[in-house]
């Protein structure tokens, strides 16, 4: 129950984090996406319902502070959470490769789906040029972001007791 | 049903699901952005030019209500001529605005816009005009119980009707946001603009007062300048690109403007 406090906590705080970092115009005004990749942080290491609860969360908090409709975190996050849930059995996920490639994937997929929803609701004008520099942009961006955000983590868990029968971590 | 979430939203729920996540984060938001403020004024203290903070900001607010006098005092000046002449002329007064700090910023860089720390309980309502010692800043956009979102004036989706502020009849237009430049510097582009009329660099956009999407709009205040003049593909109009001063760098605070009567006739 800690663990999982703690967890929302840390959501929370990447929530703030995420939105007091600076948009970088020369990654298409991009921001990191520090949530997508503690959605995959979590999905890669932690049991199925704790996997849930992480990607509501993040995906509520990131559309919730978001303008506009409900969805492209809603469409993003449990695609991501489905996805390395399927796959991480067969990567290893401290590795710094898998940590670089799921990375920039999950920066791409979520701007890839917020491109998406945008572009199908009509809420933000969608550019060619533009578009594609946001995709680059999240591409670089999420593959720095990941294994920063799991060095974090695991240094904080790292910190805290040990859980009682709690598998590999 | 996460894509008819998704696909369909129902705008009330919409409404109410975001107004809940915002007013849950706002105090950790504010506390957040307390703290950095006071980082920054550390770091001010530490330059020497710390002890002027809180008077900077008095000042600040203090220059917003003597801008709009100026600009009152301007047009009254411009169309004295015409007004004499008016039988039941009510001088034109200063606006009602409310203080406000913006707690943060946009979480996924898809929207140009910040959030302040003061929503419908403060009385702030949608499409309100969001001002600056600078200039024009945006409007409200999405308003919850604490915090409000603005939409700033480099944000494509933000459009308020403008006029040059050199030509007296003619010259209006509507501006809307273009993002920003690579170095990071906003953009906003006045559009519609009458193809006969002479616009050249340098010339001030303003806000000409009318009603834009039903919002609060006061008259004359500053947007940005002129930097580049082209002719509309069809020929009909021109149009201009201009930077918004105002919402250039890191806001700390800014004025909601919920009255254009002044306080004493409300």
């Amino acid at each position: 129950m800690k663990r999982r406090l703690l967890m929302i906590l840390l959501l929370a705080l990447a929530a703030l984090l995420q939105q007091v970092l600076p948009a970088w115009p020369l990654f298409g005004g991009m921001k990191p996406p520090i949530l997508a990749a503690m959605v995959l942080y979590y999905a890669l290491r932690r049991d199925n319902r704790e996997r849930w609860i992480v990607v509501f969360v993040a995906a509520v908090l990131q559309d919730g502070l978001n303008l506009g409709s409900f969805g492209p975190a809603l469409l993003a996050f449990p695609a991501i959470g489905i996805v390395a849930n399927k796959v991480r059995n067969e990567v290893f996920a401290d590795g710094l490769v898998s940590q670089l490639v799921f990375g920039a994937a999950a920066g791409l997929f979520t701007t890839f789906s917020a491109l998406l929803i945008y572009g199908i609701t009509g809420q933000r004008p969608v550019q060619f040029g533009e578009s594609l520099m946001r995709l680059g942009g999240s591409f670089w961006l999420g593959m720095a972001t990941l294994p920063l955000v799991s060095l974090s983590i695991n240094k904080l868990e790292a910190a805290l007791p040990k859980r009682k029968g709690y598998g590999w971590q | 049903m996460l894509l008819v979430v998704v696909f369909v939203p129902i705008p009330s729920l919409t409404q109410k699901g975001k107004g809940a996540v915002r007013d849950a984060m706002a105090p950790a938001e504010r506390g957040a952005s307390s703290v950095w403020q006071r980082f920054a004024e550390a770091i001010a203290a530490i330059r020497g030019i710390g002890g002027a903070v809180g008077k900077n900001r008095e000042l600040a607010h203090e220059l917003v209500r003597i801008q709009a006098d100026l600009n009152r005092l301007q047009d009254a000046e411009a169309d004295n001529a015409r007004l004499r002449r008016a039988f039941e002329f009510r001088q034109a007064n200063s606006y009602s605005m409310i203080p406000c700090d913006v707690i943060s910023r946009d979480i996924s860089g898809w929207w140009n816009s910040v959030r302040i720390g003061k929503g419908r309980a403060d009385g702030i309502g949608e499409n309100r005009a969001v001002i600056s010692p600078d200039g024009l800043v945006g409007r409200t956009k999405e308003v919850s119980k604490l915090t409000s979102e603005v939409l700033l004036v480099s944000d494509p989706a933000c459009r308020v009707s403008a006029r040059i502020a050199r030509l007296k009849n003619g010259g209006y237009g509507l501006v809307r946001g273009a993002g920003s430049t690579l170095k990071g510097y906003p953009r906003a582009r006045m559009e519609f603009i009458n193809k006969d009329v002479e616009i050249k660099v340098g010339d001030e956009v303003v806000t000409s007062g009318l009603s834009s999407e039903g919002g609060l709009f006061p008259k004359g205040v500053h947007i940005g300048y002129v930097e580049k003049v082209y002719q509309d593909k069809s020929g009909l109009f021109q149009y201009a690109e201009i930077m918004p001063r105002a919402t250039v760098g890191l806001l700390d605070y800014v004025f909601v403007v919920t009255d254009l009567r002044p306080e004493a006739q409300r």
